[in-house]
């Protein structure tokens, strides 16, 4: 389970990113977290993981996030970051995956063994021995999930996930986040990938929660939407009717 | 953006080769360290008069390749890069020091001559044993050991930023010189009067994105704190390896050269 408390994120200009959010997702719950661009979705994701300092409380599986546990709370919380790129900073995509075991100084032998199981649940396995720089979009895409799967989190944070993507590897991609049983929290613009993933959707405004409530509920409310600068469901087909 | 795309992946080739498996990549990483320290150390001890003396060494690297069964012309390639450098440096050597060392015939070889092919001899053999070392030791293997032996943090991880940074770098590098030269006049390189600030970009968004990227690292556990420092133990083929090239080394700077004494033949 993942439960924020009054959180607040205050940038060096003094301008508050978060402010004062409060919010908890149940074990194995899929919620969106939608808003237009600088609503605040990745600074709100980046601060649940201690990379953006914040004030409030953040517990995540009942513990609490603070400078000592930091590094717990990090093999508890998996993010998987916009850019693919900025996740695949090693030679092979082997070694990127095994970057964060090799962190928490598990075995070689076991590392090979996860890393297999691993490449095989997302039907990636022949991309072990590549580079980064030589596979497309949507494997990065996956790799990235790779390498952030591996360390067997329970809460995965995805900021955008199907940026980048082509309609297929976005179905891939769709399939494979469903599949996964973790409690997840996905920020993105693209609505109907959040329909078809979450249950329930967290629309943000300047830094806070303006609406929360079920997915079918919020992303095809046009007025609800366009109070937060979001084009709902639907509303571009219709105007084109 | 292809050229740039090659030269990134030559950049790290080297260390894929790394992940092989051959009885040289399988030794332990503080074997071939100390070797290929103890290696250098006995190339940089000769004078530089001695260029006979110095030969055997080329053994060295050559074996390890074969061994290795590491491409030869990418240890060259690489090592060639290194000869300029040495080149200039030791250039000036053959107009300071024109006094005859040896006559072969009737080609005289000053002792100016004789120190440039020293240097430069020296440096190929050094750059070799190092490029050797990183193509059978993976990266994280090599600055673990480090960290092992004591040497100051710092140093270990401007070596691993660096080196993940330059092909982030060059990625940047080729995103920015591609939509550049799309725009561009001459459709070719950078024009001088837009360097300035080319380079500055560049400079801008590498930054940006190393912060993205050391927050990837740090999200998946990169802690600078938590390093273990429990070393495996060394096995009876790392003693092995160890004892047969150190000694060899040794053995052929003091003792089985008759050219270690500044005597060219």
């Amino acid at each position: 389970m993942l439960k924020i408390e009054n959180l607040t994120v205050t940038y060096p200009d003094q301008t508050k990113g978060i402010d004062d959010v409060s919010l908890t997702v149940m074990d194995g719950e899929s919620v969106a977290l939608i808003g237009a661009n600088g609503a605040g979705k990745t600074s709100l994701i980046m601060s649940l993981v201690g990379v953006l300092p914040s004030s409030g409380n953040v517990f995540a599986e009942g513990i609490k996030l603070s400078e000592d546990t930091l590094s717990e709370i990090r093999t508890k919380i998996g993010v998987v970051f916009q850019n693919p790129d900025d996740q695949l900073f090693m030679p092979t995509i082997y070694e990127n995956i095994a970057f964060g075991l090799r962190n928490i100084e598990m075995p070689e032998k076991q590392i090979k063994e996860r890393i297999a199981a691993c490449l095989a649940l997302l039907k990636i396995e022949k991309l072990g021995s590549k580079t980064a720089l030589k596979i497309s979009g949507g494997e990065k895409r996956l790799v990235a999930l790779a390498t952030v799967l591996i360390m067997e989190p329970a809460i995965m944070l995805f900021d955008e996930p199907t940026a980048f993507l082509d309609p297929k590897a976005r179905r891939n991609l769709l399939q494979v986040l469903n599949a996964l049983p973790h409690t997840k929290l996905i920020a993105t613009h693209d609505l109907p990938f959040a329909a078809e993933t979450c249950q329930r959707s967290i629309l943000i405004k300047n830094g806070k929660i303006f609406a929360d409530g079920l997915s079918q509920d919020i992303l095809y409310d046009a007025q609800l939407m366009d109070k937060c600068g979001v084009e709902a469901i639907g509303v571009y087909e219709r105007k084109l009717k | 953006m292809a050229d740039f795309h090659s030269k990134i992946a030559e950049i790290y080739s080297l260390e894929q080769l790394s992940s092989q498996r051959s009885y040289v990549h399988d030794l332990h990483p503080l074997v071939k360290i100390c070797s290929t320290l103890v290696y250098i150390l006995c190339v940089l001890s000769f004078d530089r008069y001695t260029f006979l003396g110095m030969l055997p060494y080329v053994l060295y690297p050559l074996i390890l390749i074969i061994l290795a069964k590491i491409p030869l012309n990418m240890i060259c390639k690489r090592t060639l890069i290194a000869l300029p450098f040495c080149l200039f440096a030791a250039v000036s050597n053959v107009f300071l020091d024109r006094a005859t060392a040896v006559q072969i015939g009737w080609l005289a070889v000053s002792f100016g001559v004789l120190s440039l092919f020293v240097i430069m001899l020296r440096t190929l053999l050094c750059v070799a044993a190092v490029l050797i070392l990183v193509a059978v030791t993976p990266l994280r293997e090599l600055t673990d050991e480090l960290r092992r032996m004591h040497l100051p943090n710092i140093f270990i991880i401007l070596l691993e930023m660096t080196y993940r940074y330059i092909g982030i770098l060059l990625e940047e590098a080729s995103t920015m010189f591609t939509a550049y030269r799309l725009r561009s006049r001459r459709g070719k390189g950078v024009e001088m009067k837009h360097m300035g600030s080319f380079v500055g970009q560049l400079l801008l968004r590498s930054f940006d994105r190393a912060e993205r990227v050391y927050q990837a690292m740090k999200c998946r556990g990169y802690a600078l704190h938590d390093f273990n420092h429990i070393r495996n133990p060394l096995t009876r083929s790392d003693w092995f390896f160890l004892l047969v090239t150190c000694g060899f080394f040794i053995f052929l700077r003091w003792y089985a050269s008759p050219y270690n004494s500044g005597r060219l033949f």
